[in-house]
């Protein structure tokens, strides 16, 4: 960290950054010293939202896909999830439905904390289903943080179910 | 020496002692500043006068500014006439001479108050938080929804009723409005209550995830987290939600953001380098940039009025403590098993939730009041000022 502070080095450092910054979804990837002094935009912006629609609606199917789960504090994609999101990539390439993704943590942060680390988990795999060929217009994120948990305990084994990306799928 | 209890007037008296042994070359003298001021409750006339006289000395008492004392060895002494609607108060020092003579109005607690922060500021130079509000989110309906208190913790009434998801409130600096984040359209959204009023708009409804919405110094701004360009980002916007501009561009995920007192800098949590850090960057833009506090979990940052501390909530191991970050120094010590610290008009309490209580800390002496319970897991506190 002290080596942000060395304006000699910034320079370089932003050119290094520049370069590694291309990598997307990973918690880390890419930061680098001197991270946080670089314009980073990864993101691909979110279209408006479907009137009457949402991710808890009773227009959403939510067990049509199975979740993508996430490490401890890390919205990375794990090589092992990347099936799920390539399944659905291609249901949304063939089919009209538009899509919510859902972002949860399990309980050991604080609400809001949370609420930013589901929204990244979100939208980590909404990137990553549009970098498998699926429509960002049709893609929406929400987080609900510790909120709504998949097993209500408590323990590595509850936990690790509720750290995850629901898709909620528009009928 | 702290503890001394010298019956003296003002706030800064001096103890001079000195060890006169034997044939000691030079007396040691010892100066120090007792914090404490004797004060005593004389007489609260009129038909709620014993109720009066019950809120004003827990009140005086929670300030951490005085000692309650018998009227007979003190240096002031506070009276009152109450009626329905009002509360004339007077206080006299030793010679007996009026050193504060006011009428409050107000609701039967909120003329006590009232008073009561008129003698602290009178008396110790300090704001007092006896009329603020507290709001926080509380989890026994079997939903988290949001509730408002008195800052003595009563008057508790809950605020939301909507059977979601109802988080993050945060009350506009003058007790006037709250924000906070509700998932009653299916989505995370900032909403405004009027709290005089009742009324309520959902006033942030980008694409994505909305919330973290925290009030500027003069309650013209929000700093909040939107989601909508790809990214949970650090945004400010009008107090209405229009005109968001971006302040952060970083892949990591930014919360919690507070406001420097005077609307200038805005302190936030990111993860941008691994465990959420504080960052602190210019309100109108620029870079953040991080501030080290020693620990590897730092989030829901609170900026103290006088603008000298922050309080945060930093995890080590499993367990939630509170830390004070003192600006100046940079220096950080952790003051309580908790979470989600907010300072009080004194800079000096905090309050923060812990398990099923809210909790006031006086930070000054260590002394802990539990201000609500009973009403399920308690999270998210928020103080007016």
């Amino acid at each position: 960290m002290k080596i942000i502070r060395l304006l000699s080095i910034t320079a370089l450092i932003l050119a290094a950054f520049s370069l590694s910054a291309c990598t997307h979804g990973k918690k880390g990837a890419g930061g680098g010293p001197g991270a946080s002094d670089s314009d980073y935009v990864n993101g691909t912006p979110l279209p408006e939202r479907q009137e009457g629609v949402s991710f808890t609606g009773d227009n959403t199917d939510r067990k049509k896909f199975t979740p993508v789960y996430f490490a401890f504090d890390s919205y990375s994609i794990a090589s092992g999830e990347h099936g799920k999101i390539d399944e659905v990539a291609a249901f949304l390439k063939g089919a009209p439905n538009t899509l919510i993704v859902g972002g949860f943590t399990d309980e050991r942060g604080t609400p809001e904390y949370n609420r930013g680390l589901g929204e990244r988990r979100a939208q980590a795999v909404r990137e990553a289903l549009i970098q498998a060929g699926a429509d960002g217009s049709k893609i929406q994120t929400v987080s609900f943080g510790a909120e709504m948990p998949a097993d209500p305990g408590s323990g590595e084994s509850a936990w690790a179910k509720n750290r995850r990306a629901e898709f909620g799928v528009v009928r | 020496m702290k503890k001394i209890r010298a019956f003296c007037v003002f706030a800064s008296c001096l103890v001079v002692s000195s060890s006169l042994v034997h044939g000691a070359e030079t007396p040691t003298i010892t100066i120090s500043k007792s914090d404490k001021q004797a004060l005593a409750i004389g007489t609260i006339s009129g038909p709620d006068g014993a109720q009066v006289a019950r809120i004003l000395q827990n009140d005086l008492a929670m300030s951490g500014f005085f000692t309650l004392v018998p009227a007979a060895s003190s240096g002031f002494v506070v009276n009152g006439t109450s009626t329905a609607s009002s509360l004339a108060g007077n206080v006299t020092d030793r010679s007996g001479k009026a050193v504060l003579s006011k009428t409050f109005n107000g609701t039967p607690r909120g003329k006590v108050h009232a008073y009561a922060d008129e003698i602290i500021e009178t008396l110790t130079g300090s704001k007092g938080f006896a009329s603020s509000k507290v709001a926080f989110v509380a989890s026994h309906t079997g939903h988290k929804e949001i509730y408002l208190a008195d800052a003595d913790g009563t008057n508790v009434h809950q605020l939301t009723s909507d059977g979601t998801i109802s988080v993050g409130p945060q009350l506009s600096p003058d007790g006037a409005r709250l924000v906070y984040t509700g998932y009653k359209s299916g989505y995370a959204d900032v909403y405004e209550i009027d709290l005089a009023s009742g009324s309520r708009s959902r006033i942030i409804k980008f694409p994505g995830t909305n919330t973290g919405a925290c009030y500027s110094p003069n309650g013209h701004e929000l700093a909040v987290i939107l989601s909508k360009d790809g990214n949970p980002e650090l945004y400010t916007t009008s107090a209405g939600g229009g005109f968001p501009h971006r302040l952060t561009h970083t892949p990591g995920v930014e919360s919690s953001p507070t406001w420097s007192p005077g609307g200038d800098e805005i302190i936030y949590s990111s993860d941008d380098h691994g465990g959420p850090q504080l960052y602190r960057i210019s309100a109108g833009g620029g870079t953040g940039r991080v501030i080290n506090t020693g620990h590897n979990y730092n989030t829901e940052p609170n900026w103290s009025p006088d603008g000298k501390k922050i309080a945060f909530t930093v995890r080590d191991g499993g367990s939630f403590t509170i830390a004070i970050l003192d600006l100046g120094s940079g220096n950080v010590h952790t003051v309580a098993s908790g979470e989600g610290p907010a300072w009080g008009a004194d800079s000096r309490h905090l309050i923060f939730a812990d398990g099923a209580s809210l909790i006031l800390l006086d930070a000054q002496t260590g002394q802990k009041t539990t201000l609500v319970s009973g009403l399920g897991k308690i999270s998210e506190p928020t103080w007016s000022r």
